[in-house]
């Protein structure tokens, strides 16, 4: 479609030159930033999460007591307590990620035929019957063009499928058993399964028609439930943390007050107080982080071992991916890098109130 | 360098005012004392000079800042250039006594090898060279202002101001340390010191800042010279 409004090429240009012209403009307040008076420390605006923890383990220097206090201990158990906690939420999301993609995977166009082993009326039908509509069925839509593939599901198999309900020492010669049929299709469009469903409705009445997308849906539904649970959970002990250390924080501002204000007359920047209180910080969530990262981590193999060891195919087995656990190794770092931007803060805005 | 008008503070708005319509002017490279009685306001007018407090009327000049139209950020690096010796020394409890001196070098970033040299030299020169590793409490209450008079002048500040320096020091260290101070002086350092040493006010003869009532009552040059005249 032509525009409706054609630019000349002098048009096209002075729209450019305006364009580039706030371009520059917008450069020059970027540059106009004053750093040292935002809140966030000026290795955060500067350097990668990584740099500013090794910089600040690096600077080694405290004039304040503050690695000498009674809520040490009291901090680091509460950071490895929410760490652990963080960890348990964040395996449970991977490993219900990793299941839900278990049960999707490989089923895409595939469905089940099941012939019923009660008629619509209340009828039990004989095994006769449901064998040889199982095969009619089977000689039908094996020329069926949309059917890739077809199968009937002989007894063992259908034993194996029914087993984690109702255990291996199974009399099969007791039970009625429905007739199934595995198909693949060569696609799963709304109306080639309309067009299916027909074809088996003229074979046998007593057929009918399972897409897995059915009971996977509300399967997958509940799982995403739990993710999400998982997601919420995490932010909680986020938050939780964030708190914890801005207590912290400010119960050693409080402490120290003489020594800071000493400080501050002597000429001490509030980011250079702030540093002191960032490194304790840091140390201290460093320890509980990694504390509770080695537990949570201990604790998911354990759930992990004991479900693959189960018994019985009900227990899904719980497993994070690589990339999961990856994520879970960053954990220590990511609460490491909260710590430091959270006392950064802390205490610049208790600091700001000192003259 | 330092220019305070009509300025007048109190710790709350209901409490009555601790000095009042205060103007005097240091010169750079001045030395006075800061003389009065006791509870006469020393050492809250001390406190407006080393920027711990604001005043709460009238204007206050430093190093050539309005320091009510100062922003807080640059009010950093105007206390970067004031020593201050406290009447109560405040040093850090948990630091060496090293330590506590070497804390102004360390705020400014001074590199480590300047700091060794600087702090172990002074050190040395007050008399506290096998104390340097000592806590403040295990050191008697003169080799504690030792270390925060060090502390004071080891960056050679613009300003000095001492609250009572020699207070707790013996005759012999007093005037060898009011001696360092008479040498920063005419190295260009601005110095306020208060004190009720009489002694050492005649001896040393510099001009007076004298607090009555709340108001400062400064020396010309003219009185200087009577009392000097009437010391000897």
């Amino acid at each position: 479609m032509e525009p409706l409004f054609k630019m000349t090429k002098k048009q096209e240009h002075k729209k450019f030159d305006m364009f580039s012209k706030r371009l520059e403009t917008a450069k020059e307040k970027f540059k106009k930033i004053d750093v040292e008076s935002t809140l966030l420390p000026k290795a955060v605006l500067e350097g990668s999460p990584l740099s500013v923890i090794v910089n600040t383990l690096r600077n080694k220097h405290y004039d304040l007591p503050l690695n000498k206090g009674d809520d040490t201990r009291f901090i680091i158990t509460l950071i490895a307590l929410m760490t652990f906690l963080g960890v348990l939420a964040l395996s449970g999301t991977f490993a219900l990620h990793s299941m839900t993609n278990k049960w999707s995977s490989g089923l895409e166009n595939k469905v089940t035929i099941e012939i019923a082993i009660q008629s619509k009326n209340g009828h039990i039908l004989s095994q006769e019957t449901i064998l040889k509509e199982t095969k009619d069925l089977y000689a039908s839509l094996s020329k069926n063009p949309i059917v890739k593939s077809i199968e009937i599901l002989e007894n063992d198999e259908i034993q194996d499928l029914i087993s984690p309900w109702i255990g291996n020492n199974l009399n099969l010669g007791e039970i009625a058993l429905p007739g199934l049929l595995a198909v693949e299709l060569r696609k799963s469009d709304a109306k080639d399964l309309e067009a299916l469903r027909n074809d088996i409705n003229t074979i046998s009445k007593h057929a009918h028609l399972e897409t897995h997308h059915e009971w996977l849906s509300d399967l997958i539904n509940f799982t995403d439930t739990l993710r999400t649970l998982a997601f919420i959970i995490t932010l909680i002990v986020g938050t939780i943390t964030i708190v914890a250390i801005a207590i912290a924080v400010r119960t050693r501002l409080s402490i120290h007050h003489n020594e800071v204000e000493l400080l501050h007359h002597m000429g001490a920047t509030d980011n250079y107080i702030a540093k002191q209180f960032q490194r304790h910080a840091l140390i201290l969530s460093l320890k509980g982080a990694l504390l509770g990262t080695a537990l949570g981590i201990m604790v998911t193999y354990s759930l992990t071992l004991l479900s693959r060891n189960s018994g019985t195919d009900l227990i899904p087995v719980l497993q994070v991916s690589f990339f999961g656990f990856l994520t879970i190794l960053l954990v220590p770092f990511l609460i490491s890098f909260i710590t430091i931007l959270t006392s950064h803060v802390t205490v610049l805005r208790s600091l700001a109130k000192m003259p | 360098m330092i220019k305070f008008e009509n300025v007048g503070f109190r710790y709350d708005e209901d409490s009555p005012d601790v000095i009042k319509n205060v103007n005097f002017t240091l010169e750079p490279g001045s030395y006075h004392f800061l003389t009065g009685p006791s509870g006469a306001g020393k050492t809250s007018l001390i406190t407006l000079m080393y920027l711990g407090n604001i005043p709460t009327e009238g204007k206050i000049t430093m190093f050539g800042n309005d320091i009510a139209k100062t922003k807080r950020e640059d009010l950093f690096a105007l206390r970067q250039r004031i020593g201050v010796i406290f009447q109560d020394f405040r040093l850090l409890p948990h630091l060496s006594a090293f330590d506590n001196v070497a804390l102004p070098l360390r705020i400014l970033e001074r590199p480590d090898k300047e700091i060794n040299s600087h702090v172990s030299e002074l050190l040395d020169w007050v008399g506290l060279g096998k104390h340097k590793q000592s806590l403040p409490k295990k050191l008697s209450g003169g080799q504690q202002q030792r270390v925060a008079i060090a502390r004071a002048v080891i960056d050679r500040p613009k300003l000095l101001l001492a609250d009572e320096p020699t207070g707790n020091l013996d005759d012999e260290i007093g005037f060898r340390l009011m001696g360092l101070f008479e040498q920063l002086n005419r190295m260009g350092t601005t110095i306020v010191i208060a004190t009720h040493n009489q002694q050492i006010i005649e001896q040393f003869g510099h001009p007076n800042l004298r607090l009555m009532n709340g108001t400062v009552i400064q020396d010309d040059k003219e009185t200087r010279a009577q009392k000097i005249r009437h010391v000897f």
